[in-house]
């Protein structure tokens, strides 16, 4: 890792090729030995030096300091990985936690699913011990060999998120006492067939893999003691991506041995159940015995991640409102994963750490939160602080130290606050089917909150007799955005859901005193309301009762309103922020999402600009033949059509490339023309085969980019264009 | 925000629209222009071997700029091997060769790491070998821990099993790995869809890190999103260096050097070997006749003659399916002599053909 120089490097990309690069690989080097106690090797070293250092000489220092400072920067992110491991480790159970929760009962139903379907083959009768260990398959009259199977509708087009929870359902059924093989619809290929399929699944059951594989070793090792009296349970998770004849195949074999091998077969589909109708043909249906089980909800699963990473913070770790806008974005708008949210995440957690050198100390936070007390106390805080190796190095007043510590510990507070405004909006706008990701995103918009302070006064101040509505007074009712929308609903519910919303609010807030005093308010003057109507008599009941729950439903907005107003403070705009919250968007972005299309494009076309050349960027518009070859040929790419004839291509290429030639000529040597162009006759021979050169290795390079395409036999004076504007 | 984000999806949209229009207003370009009749052969090539020769002495433009652009890369040198350290994989992508910088890279920051390239601009790449170099070089480290030898990885192992072994290999240190770099994971050798799929089981082992660079403009499209997302978990980087592709661009034919002979000699050579003995015998025997009589073609009844003789064919019959066979793969053609006999003759320098034959023998 030692500080390169600008020729070192140079000349080494300058070498040619060597021996290597045409070998299809090599090892370029195996690991050192380890630095394994580097650490410790590292910090004795700095202490030895500080002691010899005097006597030193001169470049012995030099080379002593590059190495302690290479222990720094080791040290350094040393501790930036620690921390990721600590943070994300943390945000990766929860998120395991929250999706196993969500599938519990799903998985809980099928799994009583299975047990039945056991129960029942068995009562058809068990074979006798002769007719079991026969290597042919058992038919009996009655039940013509009839498959259970569960088609586990994911909801959710895309499979990528339904791998995991496959193979959640895997171990909880084999911690059920099932046998589980997971197959993919990989292993269900054409080029696989029906042997590969079946050597897969006796590697997923029994551990190893046979050649030839042969069904009948699986109904031998199922008679074995230990595997016999559990069910045996093969998951494939995408039947849409399975070849059909393979898998008609597959499954006629098995429901020929259902009886002495009872399997039961779980298969994720992505679109309608409908789907196995389009796979199988009629007579591998008949196998079939369906039931039918329904997973939740993509966006189900995107609203409890969201809640308990986002909203209720299971570590520290935040992101900003940009950032935030631009995963809801690439969510909604291009990829439609959970998973790739999730990675989006981790990827935003590694640049945290990885650019921040204060967001270190979450890592030790959350350990030592996990330790003992909950909440963070300001000690705690000061501890971390003091343990920094940016700490150490300049110490600073401890005044300033104590009111950083405040200032840390208030951010928490009011991230606490915070998310517990947030899920109160959330618990109101469940009523109308508002999305966790949407208003968590428009609650982090740390814009809006000012102008919501300036809206209330500015209310107050025009008094209310503007308008009749009495709602009107609150500014939430006329923010719009989600949250106005949450308000409005709130404003319309019926009684009886309103009590049902106050009592959710209460769970709630009741961890957090300052709002749940304000709750307790709410909620005692809307029994009170209620106590009110019910003693009225049953005459005037419909009028006042209205009027009543209006009054209800007036204070839950005002206590709503509130609670946006003075809490609803996103923690992206307070002191020391930094060190929780992610905000660099463009780097995320760029480290997420790679656009080679676009960029690949623009290094292309605005060469100039990323090397900051002088010469290039001189004279506005006009190609120089100072530019790179093939920057030259692709812009002038862009004025052909979709086919580009070849030789005009190299005769403009020519053109500019002989252009300063020229002109160079005229200005340094000012000779007569026909000197001139004799001068330019005699290498002419030796420029043309260079610039017919160049030209090739042009046209190579764009082809390696994949941005033209090759002539074809039809036409071969043309190449096409393969990209249209960036 | 509404407004904002009514703004943005406006934006995308225009963009959308941008895109399709730039494409048809292309294709009317074409159809609305005469389509030009140059024809590339009125280009004045020089000689083949000049061009070649040209082409490795090329001067590099703006090499201090360049040098300095790659220096700067140095700069994030540890962020790279964090995200490696923190389990995900890089991806270079931005023009210019990145083979240079990308082991740089590894031969500096990565030395308490094993390192292997795989030069996935080559046509060619056995993977099965280099997942048993992988295996081994795994395995070693296992080894040298724990003093006891595992399952060791061996060429009779299917690809499968190897993967397996891979991904089971158990390591103490989870800061413990081999680096996988690859160069164009697009390129050629690497390019279907098989092959993407055992890299990226490859990916997805534990104590496996890769780096990968890409050139083409649509490299993307090889990986699904469980590929791109879980299994690779990609890094995106943008590193342009506008290096020459000298190496990677070593397989691609000269687009002015027509016929050029070694790429035909090549060609010519594999579909021979691919036919049987006696057809090749009498592409020999035609070839021998070219060699000696480099002006003329071969008239086919004496190749018909020449054959017999030798015993390679039997009948008129046979000869003539050779014929068909060779001219399928453009290795013969007929010429009409002036007096009026259909001759045979092979498109090919008397150089190129000696060398055929001397592939082929």
């Amino acid at each position: 890792m030692a500080p390169s120089s600008p020729s070192n490097t140079a000349s080494q990309l300058s070498s040619t090729a060597t021996e290597n690069d045409l070998q299809p690989f090599f090892v370029l080097h195996k690991a050192s030995p380890r630095r394994k106690d580097r650490t410790s090797a590292g910090q004795g070293k700095s202490r030895k030096r500080n002691k010899l250092s005097p006597r030193l000489p001169h470049s012995a220092k030099k080379q002593e300091e590059s190495t302690d400072e290479e222990c720094d920067r080791y040290l350094c992110q040393q501790q930036q990985i620690e921390a990721f491991d600590i943070v994300w480790t943390k945000i990766e159970s929860t998120i395991k936690d929250v999706l196993r929760e969500l599938n519990a009962s799903v998985f809980n139903i099928i799994q009583k699913w299975v047990q039945e379907c056991f129960n029942t083959t068995r009562l058809v009768g068990e074979p006798s011990i002769s007719v079991a260990t026969r290597s042919f398959p058992v038919l009996s009259n009655t039940t013509p060999g009839k498959l259970y199977s569960a088609l586990v509708v994911t909801r959710n087009i895309e499979f990528v998120d339904d791998i995991m929870t496959f193979e959640e359902l895997g171990i909880f059924l084999k911690s059920h006492g099932c046998h589980v093989a997971m197959l993919s619809s990989m292993e269900f290929s054409l080029k696989n067939g029906i042997a590969g399929c079946l050597k897969a699944l006796l590697r997923e059951f029994l551990g190893n893999s046979f050649d030839p594989a042969d069904i009948s070793a699986l109904a031998s090792w199922y008679r074995e003691q230990e595997n016999y009296n559990k069910p045996l349970v093969l998951i494939v998770n995408d039947l849409e991506r399975c070849c059909g004849s393979v898998l008609t195949e597959f499954i006629l074999m098995l429901s020929e041995w259902v009886i002495k091998v009872p399997i039961f077969l779980i298969f994720g589909v992505a679109t309608t159940v409908d789907a196995p109708r389009n796979i199988f043909p009629s007579h591998a249906l008949e196998c079939f015995c369906p039931s039918m089980f329904m997973l939740v909800t993509p966006a189900e699963r995107m609203d409890a991640i969201v809640e308990a990473i986002l909203v209720k913070h299971c570590t520290t770790f935040n992101i900003g409102h940009k950032v935030a806008q631009l995963l809801r974005n690439y969510f909604i708008n291009q990829d439609g994963t959970v998973t790739s949210f999730i990675r989006a995440l981790k990827v935003a957690c590694l640049l945290h750490f990885s650019m921040e050198p204060l967001s270190l100390i979450q890592g030790r936070i959350l350990v030592e939160d996990q330790e003992g007390s909950s909440g963070l106390s300001p000690e705690t805080l000061l501890k971390c602080m003091h343990e920094l190796p940016s700490h150490a190095r300049n110490i600073m007043v401890d005044q300033t130290n104590e009111s950083m510590a405040e200032g840390l510990s208030e951010l928490v507070t009011v991230q606490k606050l915070w998310s517990t405004v947030v899920l109160c909006l959330y618990e109101a706008g469940k009523y109308s089917r508002v999305q966790l990701l949407d208003l968590f995103c428009e609650s982090l918009n740390h814009v809006l909150y000012p102008s919501r302070d300036s809206v209330m006064s500015d209310e107050k101040d025009h008094g209310l007799s503007s308008t009749n509505d009495p709602f009107q007074q609150y500014s939430i009712m006329q923010s719009g955005g989600l949250i106005c929308q949450i308000a409005r609903r709130v404003r319309d519910l019926p009684p009886g859901k309103l009590d049902q919303l106050i009592e959710s609010w209460d769970k709630i807030t009741a961890d957090i005193s300052e709002i749940h005093e304000k709750l307790k308010i709410l909620q005692s003057s809307v029994r009170c309301q209620d106590g009110k109507s019910s003693r009225r008599s049953s005459k005037d009941i419909n009028k006042r009762c209205d009027k009543d729950s209006r009054m209800s439903n007036l204070q839950a907005i005002a206590f709503l309103d509130d609670l946006v107003r003075n809490y609803l403070r996103p923690i992206e705009g307070m002191p020391f922020n930094e060190i929780f919250c992610f905000k660099n968007v463009e780097k995320l972005q760029s480290v997420l999402i790679g656009d080679p299309r676009r960029r690949i494009q623009v290094d292309l076309l605005e060469f100039h600009n990323i090397l900051c050349c002088s010469c290039c960027n001189k004279s506005g518009k006009g190609l120089l033949p100072s530019r790179h070859d093939s920057s030259i040929m692709y812009s002038l790419a862009q004025e052909h059509g979709d086919l580009i004839n070849l030789h005009d291509w190299f005769q403009s290429f020519r053109t500019i490339v002989l252009q300063n030639t020229n002109k160079r000529k005229q200005k340094s040597k000012q000779t007569p023309l026909s000197k001139k162009r004799k001068e330019m006759n005699g290498s002419a021979d030796q420029n043309e085969a260079s610039i017919q050169a160049r030209f090739c290795r042009g046209i190579t390079e764009l082809q390696i980019t994949g941005l033209v395409r090759m002539p074809s036999k039809r036409r071969p004076d043309f190449v096409q264009r393969i990209a249209f504007g960036i | 925000m509404n407004d904002n984000e009514n703004w943005e999806e406006e934006e995308e949209e225009e963009e959308d629209l941008e895109f399709s229009r730039n494409y048809f207003l292309a294709k009317e370009l074409t159809s609305s222009v005469k389509k030009s009749k140059h024809k590339i052969t009125d280009i004045d090539v020089v000689d083949e071997q000049e061009l070649r020769e040209a082409s490795l002495h090329i001067q590099p433009k703006h090499e201090k700029e360049i040098a300095v652009l790659i220096d700067s890369y140095a700069a994030v040198y540890p962020e790279w091997l964090l995200s490696l350290r923190c389990g995900f994989a890089l991806l270079m992508y931005g023009f210019g060769s990145k083979k240079a910088l990308i082991e740089d890279f590894a031969s500096k920051t990565l030395t308490e790491y094993s390192v292997v390239v795989i030069n996935g601009y080559l046509q060619t790449i056995n993977l099965k070998q280099v997942l048993i170099a992988l295996a081994e070089l795994l395995c070693d480290q296992v080894k040298a821990k724990r003093k006891v030898s595992g399952r060791q990885p061996s060429s009779t192992q299917s690809i499968e099993d190897l993967l397996t072994l891979l991904y089971e290999v158990e390591v103490e240190d989870s800061d413990s790995f081999v680096c996988v770099v690859i160069h164009n994971i697009d390129g050629p050798g690497l390019r279907d869809s098989e092959t993407q799929q055992y890299l990226a089981r490859l990916a997805s082992c534990t104590h496996i890190r890769i780096v990968a660079s890409i050139d083409h403009v649509n490299a993307p499209l090889f990986w699904d999103k469980n590929m791109a997302h879980t299994q690779f978990n990609w890094c995106w980087h943008h590193v342009p260096t506008f290096s020459p592709y000298k190496i990677e661009g070593m397989f691609y034919p000269l687009i002015l050097a027509h016929g050029s002979a070694s790429q035909s000699v090549k060609t010519a050579a594999i579909v021979l070997q691919s036919l049987t003995p006696n057809a090749q015998s009498v592409f020999k025997v035609l070839a021998e006749y070219q060699i000696s009589h480099p002006d003329e073609g071969m008239p086919i009844s004496d190749l018909y003659s020449v054959c017999r003789e030798r015993f390679l064919v039997s009948s008129q019959v046979t000869l003539n399916s050779h014929l068909t066979e060779f001219k399928d793969h453009e290795l013969v053609k007929t010429k009409r002599h002036s007096d009026g006999q259909d001759c045979l003759h092979i498109p090919l320098t008397t150089e190129a053909l000696q060398k055929v034959l001397l592939e082929i023998s």
